[in-house]
């Protein structure tokens, strides 16, 4: 169980992430919708420590995941896997090796340094890799791949983590519809099937609704609206996207809907 | 919202705004210009007192030169080989001596030449490898994107600044005092000054890397030397070749001088033709030289496109 | 098709994947591939140090310690010979600007002889280009000796040996930049009726300038770091006085002078950085 008490974060006197107070139990799908600058980059951001918090506590279990350092710091990251917008990989570096890196945190100081991965690791990887459909491009250069199949590989590095917490910072924001539904797909899966817990950041309200168990409503910092989809009434929609409301509301934008598959139940009507 | 109209009717109203906007115009234009005019005269002062003072300090006058000009032509005569035609290609005759004319007379001592040569390409070879093993590490501490902290960063910046500060030469004066003439003196000095040089430029190329790679690794739970191995190296590893062997390039002309101070290789007999004899000789290991650095240059530019175009596919 | 746990991935598994992507396991070739750079530079490295002696390098202990101490223990300071030190880096200075100002002047005409859009007579080019190869061939210290030889000690060989090979290398720099111009400005010119030295004057010039001060200022303080070594061979400068001491073994002196020059050398870049600025408000670096 992941648990946020009071958690704050503050760049000068703007506060971007501000009180927030959640509780996550394992195996659940979580998705955060707020407008741009809501602070949704800023709490995955603070889960995986890859920025520090201002005030406040994240406990997972008994541990508080904030007041980590060093090698545990490093230890919970790899526990908690981050996916990124613009994936993040290495590009120069072959498919299954950036999957390989993955398994960093497991391995002695002089394999990492030199390179050096087991039979074992490396068919781990291979699976990761078919698990998501990619693993014809193990060789490739990250960078020739296609923004879609990036976003798989990235996947199968979160996977070749055994990670028991995956965190996905707008996954489909620079995808087409096509890829977007089989990144999106993805994630469901890895949640269903392996019950690791799946925190998404999105920016389209259908794709939330269509694939998250539960929902979590930022505005300027705050944690404004928390509650399964049906709970998610078209006024409280349109109160945390303020402005940008038409823009999370048109599906046809980074959307997962695509024309030809079949309608997904709970949409917002226009 | 008020002074806008208000603005545009007191202009259209009293007519002389517009006159006085020019006035005021012409007269910054004016003092614009005395006050470049009063630049230039005093860049100009400087200039000629600066040039005054140089020809005067380094004692650069036309009788000077009148007399020494011509003496460089002379010189450069002196150091023209007396070839013959008919005697170009003779061999040594039966008591081993070289027939004077020829250019088995001319490059008596060839393969002294071809061996300090060989030794000046072997001490540039390894004080590069050397000195990129160094500016390789230092350059991650001393990207102000990558430094772990401040401490390290500074400690690096400030140790690459002093490694490529100190010129060559002199660092070479300091080892042959040290551990003695020969070789070693040149290679050690070389290398010091290519860590400096490349530790600056291979750091350059790591702050202009892109961060996301690096990011990628550190949300895997990488450490510092992981991000750098990972994240890093294989977006920098194209340029850092490029560099060094940029850096090989310039090593071999040091090489070849260093030994003027006793550092090794070709240098020491260039000195010594140049400052003992003023013959054939000179023109004999000089030739030698730049071709030795023309052929290494070419060999080396090879070797960077060919490397450039396997990158790019 | 739920992920297994790695610690879960057996022989059979291994065998399996190995099976369908055989090349994303390594084979020896790989292996001896990704290691032999490193093994060999490594060995070359080694091997070279030894044929070089490295061992001299541990037995230094006692001369090095002497040199350390002349760092920090400075003896006998009134009798420094101060004015000579000062005169000498007085004279670093004239040289690296009188080679630098005469290697411009010298470059601006031999430059444009080296362009291909300006000298159009291909052989006057070539022997133009080659000639500057060999300037550029041999290396300003060399020169500086072989200065010395012809007009004798001091510092006129020094700046003849900076404007040489200034010469050599930026009139190529300047051929290069005369070559990157835009064409459009000089036909503006041409149209005119204007004749070949108004065309590189108002045609060529006004485009290249920037460039060209730019590129001496560089030199200006290149020149200024080799001035101070050119000594070394005689020819003029702080260095004459540098391996004097040096040799006559007052090493504390030898380290004052050379605080002196990276004192000396740290101003000449600022004022090159500004110099810079102010001409041609380019951003340097
Ligand atoms: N490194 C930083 N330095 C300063 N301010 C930051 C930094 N990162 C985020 N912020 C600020 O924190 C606030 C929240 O930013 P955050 O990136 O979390 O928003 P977001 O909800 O992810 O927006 P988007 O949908 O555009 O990605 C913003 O006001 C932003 O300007
Ligand atoms: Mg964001």
């Amino acid at each position: 169980m992941l648990k946020l008490d009071k958690l704050t974060r503050r760049f000068g006197d703007n506060l971007a992430v501000s009180d927030a107070n959640l509780t996550i139990p394992d195996g659940q799908m979580v998705g955060i919708i707020g407008r741009s600058g809501a602070g949704k980059s800023t709490l995955l951001r603070l889960l995986n420590r890859l920025i520090d918090p201002s005030d406040g506590q994240i406990l997972f279990g008994d541990n508080d995941i904030a007041r980590l350092k060093g090698k545990e710091l490093r230890a919970w990251r790899s526990d908690c896997a981050m996916i990124f917008q613009q994936f993040n990989l290495v590009g120069r570096l072959d498919v299954v090796t950036n999957v390989l890196t993955g398994r960093l945190h497991d391995m002695p100081a002089w394999r990492t340094v030199a390179q050096v991965f087991t039979p074992r690791e490396r068919a781990f990887a291979i699976q990761a890799l078919d698990r998501l459909g990619m693993a014809h491009t193990a060789l490739q250069r990250a960078e020739t791949l296609s923004g879609g199949q990036q976003q798989r590989v990235a996947i199968a590095r979160a996977l070749a983590q055994e990670p028991k917490i995956l965190l996905a910072d707008e996954p489909i924001a620079s995808l087409d519809p096509m890829n977007a539904k089989v990144v999106m797909d993805a994630l469901r899966d890895i949640n269903r099937q392996d019950g690791i817990t799946v925190i998404c950041n999105l920016h389209t309200l259908d794709t939330a609704r269509s694939y998250c168990d539960r929902i979590v409503g930022m505005q300027d910092g705050r944690i404004v609206f928390d509650g399964t989809p049906d709970l998610l009434t078209n006024a409280m929609a349109r109160e945390i996207y303020g402005a940008e409301a038409e823009e999370a509301f048109n599906e046809a934008a980074t959307s997962t809907a695509i024309p030809t598959s079949e309608p997904v139940p709970a949409r917002v009507p226009a | 919202m008020t002074d806008i109209p208000m603005r545009g009717g007191s202009a259209g109203a009293s007519g002389d705004a517009p006159f006085d906007a020019v006035s005021t115009f012409e007269r910054h234009r004016a003092e614009l210009k005395a006050s470049k005019r009063v630049w230039n005269m005093l860049t100009l002062g400087a200039f000629t007192i600066a040039l005054g003072l140089s020809i005067w300090i380094s004692n650069f006058y036309p009788e000077r030169l009148a007399e020494g000009v011509p003496r460089i032509f002379e010189y450069f005569a002196t150091i023209l080989p007396d070839l013959q035609w008919d005697q170009l290609f003779e061999g040594r005759d039966a008591q081993g001596n070289a027939v004077p004319g020829s250019i088995t007379f001319w490059y008596t001592d060839f393969w002294t030449y071809v061996e300090l040569l060989l030794e000046t390409i072997l001490m540039a070879i390894t004080a590069t490898l050397l000195g990129a093993a160094v500016a390789f590490v230092l350059s991650f501490p001393a990207a102000a994107n990558l430094a772990p902290n401040g401490w390290a960063y500074w400690f690096s910046r400030r140790f690459l600044e002093f490694c490529r500060g100190v010129p060559e030469i002199l660092l070479a004066l300091v080892f042959v005092f040290a551990i003695g003439i020969g070789p070693l003196a040149g290679v050690l000095a070389i290398a010091i000054h290519t860590g400096g040089a490349l530790g600056k430029l291979f750091a350059e190329v790591n702050e202009n890397a892109s961060d996301r790679p690096v990011e990628g690794i550190t949300a895997v739970g990488g450490s510092w030397t992981e991000r750098m191995l990972y994240g890093v190296v294989p977006q920098v590893m194209p340029n850092f070749f490029s560099y060094a062997m940029l850096r090989f390039e310039i090593n071999v002309r040091a090489s070849s001088i260093i030994g003027f101070v006793g550092a090794g290789g070709i240098g020491a007999e260039l000195n010594r033709v140049i400052s003992f004899y003023s013959d054939d000789r000179v023109l004999a290991v000089l030739i030698l030289v730049i071709l030795m650095v023309t052929i290494i240059d070419l060999i080396s530019e090879d070797i960077r496109h060919r490397f450039i175009g396997k990158e790019n596919f | 098709m739920r992920m297994a746990s790695i610690d879960t991935v057996d022989a059979g598994q291994i065998a399996a994947v190995r099976a369908t992507h055989p090349r994303a396991f390594r084979t020896g070739l790989d292996e001896v591939r990704k290691w032999a750079p490193w093994v060999i530079a490594i060995a070359y490295v080694i091997g070279s140090l030894i044929y070089f002696d490295v061992h001299l390098l541990f037995q230094a202990s006692e001369r090095a310690l002497r040199l350390l101490r002349a760092m920090v223990v400075w003896e006998d300071m009134a009798n420094w010979q101060y004015a000579n030190i000062y005169k000498g880096i007085a004279q670093t200075l004239a040289m690296a600007f009188l080679g630098t100002l005469l290697g411009t002047i010298g470059s601006l005409f031999v430059g444009f002889l080296a362009a291909k859009n300006v000298m159009p007579i291909r052989i006057v080019r070539q022997m133009v280009r080659r000639f500057l190869d060999v300037l550029r061939g041999i290396d300003q210290l060399v020169w500086g000796l072989v200065f010395v030889r012809a007009v004798g000690l001091g510092p006129l060989a020094g700046v003849l040996a900076i404007f040489i090979s200034d010469l050599g290398t930026l009139s190529k720099l300047y051929s290069e930049a005369i070559e990157n111009i835009d064409r459009k400005q000089v036909e503006g010119v041409r149209a005119t009726g204007a004749g070949p030295f108004a065309v590189i004057r108002y045609g060529y010039l006004p485009q290249v300038l920037p460039v060209f001060i730019s590129q001496s200022l560089y030199f200006w303080e290149s020149n200024t770091r080799s001035a101070t070594i050119l000594g070394i061979v005689g020819a003029g400068g702080i260095g004459m006085i540098l391996i004097e001491r040096f040799r006559a073994q007052l090493y504390d002196q030898v380290f004052f002078v050379v605080l002196n020059v990276l004192v000396l050398i740290f101003a000449i870049d600022w004022l090159s950085k500004r110099i810079r600025l102010w001409a041609i408000g380019e951003k340097s670096h």
